[in-house]
């Protein structure tokens, strides 16, 4: 029978469609989604326990995604609904998300929250004078780790002598200079710049005068017979064999550094690089994490406290001791055990020379790891210097 | 007068008939059945046929609650694809805005497709209950008894039971296939991009902006689409035919008299087969790095100075991908041919030696064009599926090395890694849409060119032993 068939078709078919939108109330249960990466799913697991415990009178079911901080935007924007309610994000993500309407804006307890982490760190979370998100590291940037074997804390402070020193041990220099985020530095210590324009459009000047020294100087460490580039893959397997005589990273690597050359580690801020005859300051992005709450939440008011628990004094202390990285609140920044280590205070005198990279827009990163990409392998398709960068220039702002 | 048998016999009128259908009834019809034009079922509940009518009285009533609550809410925004982002309101107590959705030109778009549907099965369904009204009336009429329900059931686990049996599965292909395969489709023709992501920002309706803008309209794009198509299509020809060729004299070499252990060989080669693709393409991709096996080893016997850059230059990077996917596709063929060699009669290679017939010869005029004829529509479904062969592309290179000359694409960029980054780096859906489009049609272009011209299809009884 035809109609029968029809029938329980179409009531199958009905039925199945209600079956999604049955709202499945659990008698007060707040269910929570929070994004961390694989590394911080544990430590992110005790902060949960801890805010359960702070907050009694309500009953939380907090669940977990690993979603990496650099891949915030991407998977948030692929379907917000049914993204977390609370996740990690770095800074320069932070316009996109509000120009895509992704983030709440911190309503609660906002004068504190300013209050107590570093000025850096509430500007980097800010747009258009309006608090989106709680800050949570202040350590996002790269410096130089060298290996005193063969680098001196002399030859350190010179780029010219650190290729030079790492040729006579044959040592490699490592920096991925095919990485948007490595290669502004060169541009940026030039005294290039980079912000948004009127049109929400991504503005750079890197293919004026002082763009085109700055890649003259870029070629010139590409060209070098000790350089070398590569991702942290790269530099995992590479410490393994002891290929590297110094290596530009950040804080996250810290401990294969530690692991592979012990004492003779050495850290020290990014190097001067030479600049059309003058020695000038390698400067580099200088960035904070996030905690951002979603606009498509269903609880705003307990995402933004459990995101506010998440990145408090106490939590941020947590962070550096469980996974090395840096406070941006102020008071967790000055206990005697942050301001010792080591690495975190190479950060804060690296960080006296970072830009902030909070203006920096999705499209930016392409079109400069296509630059970098053919500065390294010397192919420029037959085209200048000046070529490349007015093209990259043209497809970043597009 | 039986009207569903009428339909069934006269199949070339039936659309023309389908619509016919409700005013026969209603001219024809007493009085139940012309009340089931307004209450459906109400005919069979009234020749006794309790379940059924009321089976089509629910589904009326769940069709008219769907228009009310759901149906309304989406489909007429169709249009607009919705005016307002979202409301935001102050929450004193709780010291927040709250978010109020009101447009979500996503959901709309979804929804009204879904919306659609639920039309048109409810019209099908709608017309299929008058029919049954007015049988039932027939039926009566003539003093015959009407079908109860379970003479209904009976008869689909029976005479209809090929209804039964496909109800799951074109559920399954309505829900999962057609209706996302439309959504896409559709979006090929907005303006959904990064810059109107719903839910704070709407996109719009755009016509064929977005294939105007691929094909010519912007410089930078469209000479990227071309390319990355021209790559797509060296790939696919490359890596098709170089694993085809590659396999065959494999499987000739192997299945020669006098070679040793023939099984060990041929399980040697199957054993790749063994190992997810993806693991080997990531080894091979370690193995081949900067600082990989090969390199160090090269630099340490002093072969090389500076480490070769396998996947950071784009046309050694093309010609790696084409020798790595060797690795991963020849053990296919391999297996495949070895199994038709094994078929072929032994006595046309001993006639052929009588004649004096070289080995290439008999390969040439025995082997290659009994192989080729069986493996033709295998080396098509090949092809097409290099075209979009995302696997060993992005676990090797992700596309790149990314490049100035293209535009958010590297230079082993194929369509589909293309499509796959615009989607996930950029959120530029629209572009990623049209080029999923162009793929599909290049591809069907593809199959039905070569599939007519193979001789599988063409004389399709002359191998048939």
């Amino acid at each position: 029978m035809k109609k029968l068939f029809t029938i329980l078709l179409s009531l199958f078919f009905c039925c199945s469609l209600f079956v999604g939108c049955t709202p499945k109330d659990q008698k007060d249960v707040i269910q929570l989604k929070v994004w961390g990466s694989q590394d911080d799913q544990y430590m992110l697991g005790e902060m949960a326990d801890s805010f359960k415990a702070a907050y009694p009178d309500k009953t939380y079911k907090i669940t977990f995604g690993v979603v990496g901080e650099p891949d915030c935007y991407a998977r948030l924007s692929e379907d917000p609904a049914a993204a977390a309610d609370v996740f990690m994000f770095a800074d320069d993500q932070i316009i996109n998300m509000t120009n895509a309407g992704l983030l709440y804006e911190i309503t609660r307890n906002v004068d504190n929250v300013k209050s107590a982490n570093s000025a850096g760190s509430v500007t980097a979370a800010t747009v258009d004078g309006k608090l989106y998100a709680y800050p949570c590291t202040a350590d996002n940037t790269y410096f130089l780790y060298y290996n005193k074997n063969y680098v001196s804390d002399m030859q350190a402070q010179k780029m010219d002598d650190i290729l030079a020193a790492c040729q006579t041990a044959e040592k490699k220099f490592l920096m991925d200079l095919s990485n948007g985020w490595y290669n502004a530095s060169f541009f940026l210590s030039a005294g290039c710049t980079i912000g948004i324009g009127e049109n929400g459009k991504q503005v750079v000047d890197f293919n004026n005068e002082k763009g085109l020294k700055a890649a003259k100087a870029m070629e010139a460490v590409a060209q070098h017979s000790t350089f070398m580039t590569g991702d942290d893959t790269t530099i995992k397997t590479g410490l393994n064999s002891n290929t590297f005589g110094a290596v530009v990273s950040g804080s996250w690597n810290a401990e294969y550094f530690k692991e592979a050359w012990g004492d003779k580690m050495g850290v020290a801020k990014l190097p001067t690089i030479t600049l059309d005859g003058q020695q000038v300051q390698l400067k580099s992005f200088g960035g904070t994490k996030l905690c951002g709450v979603n606009a498509l939440t269903k609880y705003p008011a307990d995402a933004m406290k459990l995101a506010e628990w998440l990145t408090n004094e106490q939590n941020q202390l947590k962070r550096f001791i469980d996974r090395g990285m840096g406070p941006s609140n102020i008071n967790a920044a000055n206990t005697d055990e942050v301001k010792s280590n080591p690495i975190i205070s190479v950060i804060s005198e690296q960080f006296k020379y970072a830009v902030p990279q909070n203006n920096v827009l999705g499209s930016f990163w392409t079109p400069a790891e296509a630059f970098g990409n053919a500065l390294e392998q010397k192919d420029y398709g037959g085209k200048t210097l000046q070529q490349l960068l007015d093209e990259m220039v043209r497809q970043i702002m597009a | 007068m039986m009207i569903g048998s009428q339909t069934e016999q006269s199949s070339n009128f039936k659309l023309l008939n389908k619509i016919k259908v409700p005013f026969k009834i209603f001219a024809k019809g007493d009085w139940a059945t012309r009340l089931s034009f307004l209450i459906m079922g109400f005919g069979c509940f009234v020749r006794k046929q309790f379940i059924k009518g009321l089976l089509y009285f629910l589904a009326q009533v769940l069709f008219v609650f769907l228009c009310v609550f759901f149906i309304s809410k989406y489909l007429p925004d169709l249009g607009t694809l919705g005016t307002v982002p979202i409301k935001r309101v102050w929450d004193e107590v709780e010291q927040v805005y709250i978010n109020i959705q009101v447009d979500n030109s996503m959901l709309i778009l979804l929804y009204s497709i879904v919306s659609i549907f639920i039309i048109f099965f409810f019209c099908v369904l709608y017309i299929n209950s008058l029919k049954a009204a007015y049988n039932a009336q027939i039926n009566s009429e003539n003093g015959k008894k009407n079908n109860s329900f379970f003479d209904d059931i009976k008869s689909l686990l029976d005479d209809k039971f090929h209804t039964t049996l496909l109800t799951l599965p074109s559920i399954g292909v309505i829900l999962f296939t057609i209706l996302p395969l439309i959504f896409m489709i559709l979006i090929a023709f907005t303006n959904y991009d990064s810059d109107h992501l719903p839910p704070a920002k709407l996109f719009d309706w755009v016509g064929l902006a977005n294939f105007k803008e691929l094909l010519w309209g912007s410089a930078q794009i469209s000479s990227t689409f071309g390319r990355v198509l021209l790559w797509t299509m060296i790939w696919a020809f490359f890596a098709t035919f170089t694993n085809y060729f590659a396999g065959m004299f494999l499987a000739i070499i192997i299945n020669k008299k006098g070679i040793k252990f023939k099984a060990f060989w041929r399980t040697m080669f199957v054993m790749t087969i063994a190992v997810p693709q993806f693991v080997t393409l990531l080894t091979i991709r370690n193995v081949f790095a900067n600082i990989g096996l090969i390199n160090t080893w090269l630099q340490k016997l002093n072969i090389i100075d500076r480490a070769i850059p396998f996947f950071e230059k784009g046309w050694l990077a093309r010609i790696m991908i084409i020798i790595i996917n060797m690795w991963v596709g020849i053990p296919y063929t391999l297996l495949i041919v070895s199994g038709i060699l094994m078929n072929i009669p032994q006595s046309l290679y001993e006639s052929a030696k009588i004649d004096g017939a070289s080995p290439f010869k008999m390969f040439v005029k025995i082997t290659f064009p009994y192989v080729f004829f069986v493996t033709a529509p295998y080396l098509l479904t090949q092809f097409v599926g290099n075209i979009n062969n995302f696997n060993v592309i992005y676990y090797l290179t992700a596309g790149g090395p990314k490049s100035l000359n293209y535009f958010f694409a590297g230079e082993t960029d194929l369509l589909i890694t293309w499509l796959y980054s615009l989607t996930s780096d950029k959120s530029n859906y629209k572009t990623a849409s049209v080029i999923g489009i162009m793929v599909f049609l290049i591809c069907s272009v593809f199959s039905l060119i070569a599939y007519n011209l193979t001789s599988s299809t063409k004389r399709e009884e002359d191998y048939q032993a």
